[in-house]
């Protein structure tokens, strides 16, 4: 080879190598200010993506020592299935079969779903536990598919259903709890903006934006989960026993306003919210009014007491169980010829109520009545309260007021019923009650805490003294309500049985059932309401209500470490928050 | 005068060192930018697996936390007592001893306690009903 070839060779090597990279220049060049525009957007906006973050539900505890979970967001499978490949594999009978069978669904059903040509996604079952989604997956199946998904948990089941409410399938809280505190419990998504390889995973030095979600707040109850377990076995034993409609029930703290449990029956498993009716779901103890009957003597007597135009020792025509007003008859359960102010209350005389409240005066007993908040919401930290139905004293008629003082032609919750009673317990003082005492944010920060606030004064402290004294004496042996009795220590109380209105008339078969009280009576603790709706054949709140109270009332006398009266015991209250216990 | 060697007379193009130690050079970074670019590929690969790793773990605690309550609820333990067979009552009041400060103990149904004298601390009552 000669030296003349070679160098033309090489020439014409180097020629071609310039031709090929003035080209690839050419290209780059294109691609980058000209023509590739369009493909260059095309290809970014494959490679990028976003992605909303899913934030968990922050979780209900309760308000006991340890804190038991009520309510918590957890990891579920939806099964999904893809009916084009279904039917393009002809195997659609075959898989209906096997993923009915596994799912626990209707294979016909199933099948139906899976036969829409024209879809390509349809949900099979949504929210599926772990163990149900692995078995679906280990089927290997052709067109099923499974993605993550949380569901709201409730682990308790029934218990506290009322107050806890329910989160529908979009994650939004649609009742109790979960409804009014919505904003707190649902956190904030976040975002993630970033970019994908080519076999479609996130190229985490690529990333463009990532907002971190932040969780949503724990919400603290005031509710003791153990107590409220006490209440619901015996509201439910009682119901079963007396053949009720319907009960709620409530225990309050007396200085403070917490509600400690709250029953209601009929109720419902939030976890299956789909299956429960209106019926099931309506918290009656605080969006349920009805006539309160002779619990609300406690009303009238004490403004009665605190106005100083009766003492306890007033002596009263009791009419021998029948007594003519306005026309109108008012009878007694017991005849009795005289009574005084206490024996009244512990009697539970009508007749004698309603003189008290005639001497009162429609507008001083209209005054009061509104002080004990009847006929106002009290505020309490849950949706779907009453207020209660109190027509303005200008509207009474001449026998209202004697029909009021027997708990008649007035309206209450069990909330309020029992925020009269806890309002004498207190000193006169009537609380707000409220059931959230806080909402705690994921890194601990305290976002919302409830302190206790009073609503106002409804009667002076020494009236209340002496209420209190007069209440003790329901339970004690001649009262209407020694049922409500628990050994060791003094009960305060009053009896209830209310006829029913119904269709303008009072019902001669249907009865509200209730007892309301607070113990220790000389140092109240905590109030509680039993209310028990058409109780058969047996219906008097003595019979009926008063044995949930003191079967509960010792229970929980016990568990909140209250000690009975006794002498150089000095620091009571400090010795029941030590001896506060746990099963 | 030295004669001119002949034989080493250039007959090609020669490639310029400065231009070739630049070549190389360029390599060699672009080299190292391969390396510490998929090792950063990698780790991030490796940090999206922790993440939903922890995801993964984070959903299961919660899980377990869930199982706890339901299994610590008291029907549960109720439950449970009652496939054990074991009936509990609440104590009498005699079975409840108060402890006091100064060493002396009596029951809620027992004597009364010294004046002046202080409960040091109450027995736990156990809720078993």
């Amino acid at each position: 080879m000669t030296e003349k070839h070679g160098s033309a060779r090489y020439f014409v090597l180097a020629i071609m190598l310039s031709l090929a990279m003035t080209g690839l220049a050419v290209r780059l060049v294109f691609l980058h200010l000209g023509a590739g525009e369009q493909s260059r957007s095309m290809s970014s906006k494959t490679r990028t993506y976003k992605e909303t973050l899913a934030v968990p539900r922050g979780r209900i505890l309760d308000g006991g020592p340890s804190a038991n979970i009520l309510a918590a967001n957890v990891g579920a499978k939806d099964v999904w299935a893809d009916p084009s490949v279904l039917i393009a594999s002809n195997k659609v009978g075959v898989v209906a079969s096997q993923v009915a069978a596994v799912l626990g669904l209707n294979p016909t059903e199933t099948a139906t779903l899976m036969n829409q040509e024209r879809r390509r996604f349809v949900y099979l079952a949504r929210y599926v536990p772990d163990e149900q989604a692995d078995a679906v997956a280990r089927l290997k199946l052709p067109g099923i598919h499974l993605s993550d998904t949380t569901t709201r948990s409730y682990p308790q089941g029934e218990m506290l259903c009322h107050i806890l409410g329910f989160v529908n399938h979009d994650g939004v809280g649609s009742w109790g709890i979960e409804q009014c505190m919505d904003k707190y419990l649902k956190g904030t998504p976040g975002l993630l903006e970033s970019q994908l390889d080519g076999r479609r995973r996130e190229m985490l030095d690529r990333r463009i934006q990532e907002i971190q979600p932040r969780d949503g707040a724990d919400v603290v109850l005031t509710i003791d989960q153990n107590l409220q377990y006490m209440l619901e076995k015996s509201i439910d034993a009682a119901m079963e026993k007396h053949r009720a409609k319907a009960a709620s029930a409530i225990i309050q703290r007396v200085r403070t306003g917490e509600i400690l449990a709250m029953v209601n029956r009929p109720g419902f498993n939030p976890n299956d919210f789909r299956s429960a009716t209106d019926e099931q779901k309506l918290n009656r103890a605080i969006g349920y009014v009805y006539e309160p009957g002779s619990t609300f003597k406690v009303a009238v007597i004490a403004a009665a007491l605190n106005e100083g135009i009766v003492t306890p020792t007033t002596m009263f025509n009791t009419e021998n169980g029948r007594w003519l007003y306005q026309k109108k008859v008012l009878r007694d359960y017991h005849p009795y010829s005289q009574l005084n102010v206490a024996d009244i209350i512990k009697k539970s005389s009508n007749i004698g109520a309603a003189k008290i409240a005639i001497m009162l005066g429609d507008e001083r007993l209209d005054r009061y009545l509104r002080g004990f908040n009847i006929g106002s919401r009290l505020g309490i930290d849950l949706p779907g309260e009453e207020g209660g139905i109190l027509a303005p004293a200008s509207k009474w008629s001449s026998i209202s007021s004697s029909r009021i003082a027997i708990g008649q032609g007035v309206a209450v919750t069990p909330l309020q019923m029992l925020g009269i009673m806890c309002g004498i317990a207190n000193d006169g003082i009537m609380m707000r009650p409220y059931v959230i005492k806080e909402v705690v944010s994921p890194n601990g920060t305290v976002l919302v805490r409830h302190e206790p606030q009073a609503l106002g004064r409804c009667i002076r402290s020494d009236t209340a003294a002496v209420m209190r004294e007069i209440l003790a004496h329901v339970t004690e042996p001649g009262g209407t309500g020694t049922k409500a009795a628990v050994e060791g220590f003094k009960v305060a109380g009053k009896t209830g049985t209310a006829q029913k209105p119904v269709k303008g008339h009072y019902s001669e078969t249907d009865y509200m059932a209730s007892f309301v009280g607070f113990m220790p009576a000389d140092d109240p603790e905590f109030g509680m309401i039993v209310v028990m709706d058409e109780p058969q054949p047996l219906h008097t709140g003595g019979i009926v209500s008063a044995p949930v109270f003191g079967e509960v009332a010792e229970q929980a006398a016990r568990y909140l470490g209250l000690l009975p009266p006794g002498p150089a015991i000095e620091d009571r209250s400090a010795i029941a928050s030590q001896a506060r216990v746990t099963p | 005068m030295a004669r001119r060697n002949r034989k080493k007379t250039q007959t090609g193009l020669m490639f310029p060192a400065r231009l070739a130690l630049v070549l190389m050079a360029v390599a060699g970074v672009s080299l190292i930018y391969v390396c510490v670019q998929s090792r950063t590929s990698a780790l991030g690969h490796e940090i999206k697996k922790l993440e939903a790793q922890r995801d993964q773990l984070r959903e299961k605690v919660i899980k377990e936390q869930c199982e706890w309550a339901r299994l610590q609820s008291p029907a549960n333990v109720e439950k449970a007592l009652k496939e054990h067979g074991l009936v509990m009552t609440w104590p009498s009041r005699d079975q409840i001893v108060r402890m006091r400060a100064d060493g002396s103990i009596d029951t809620l149904m027992g004597p009364e306690p010294r004046p002046g004298g202080r409960l040091a601390r109450v027995d736990r009552i156990v809720m078993n009903d």
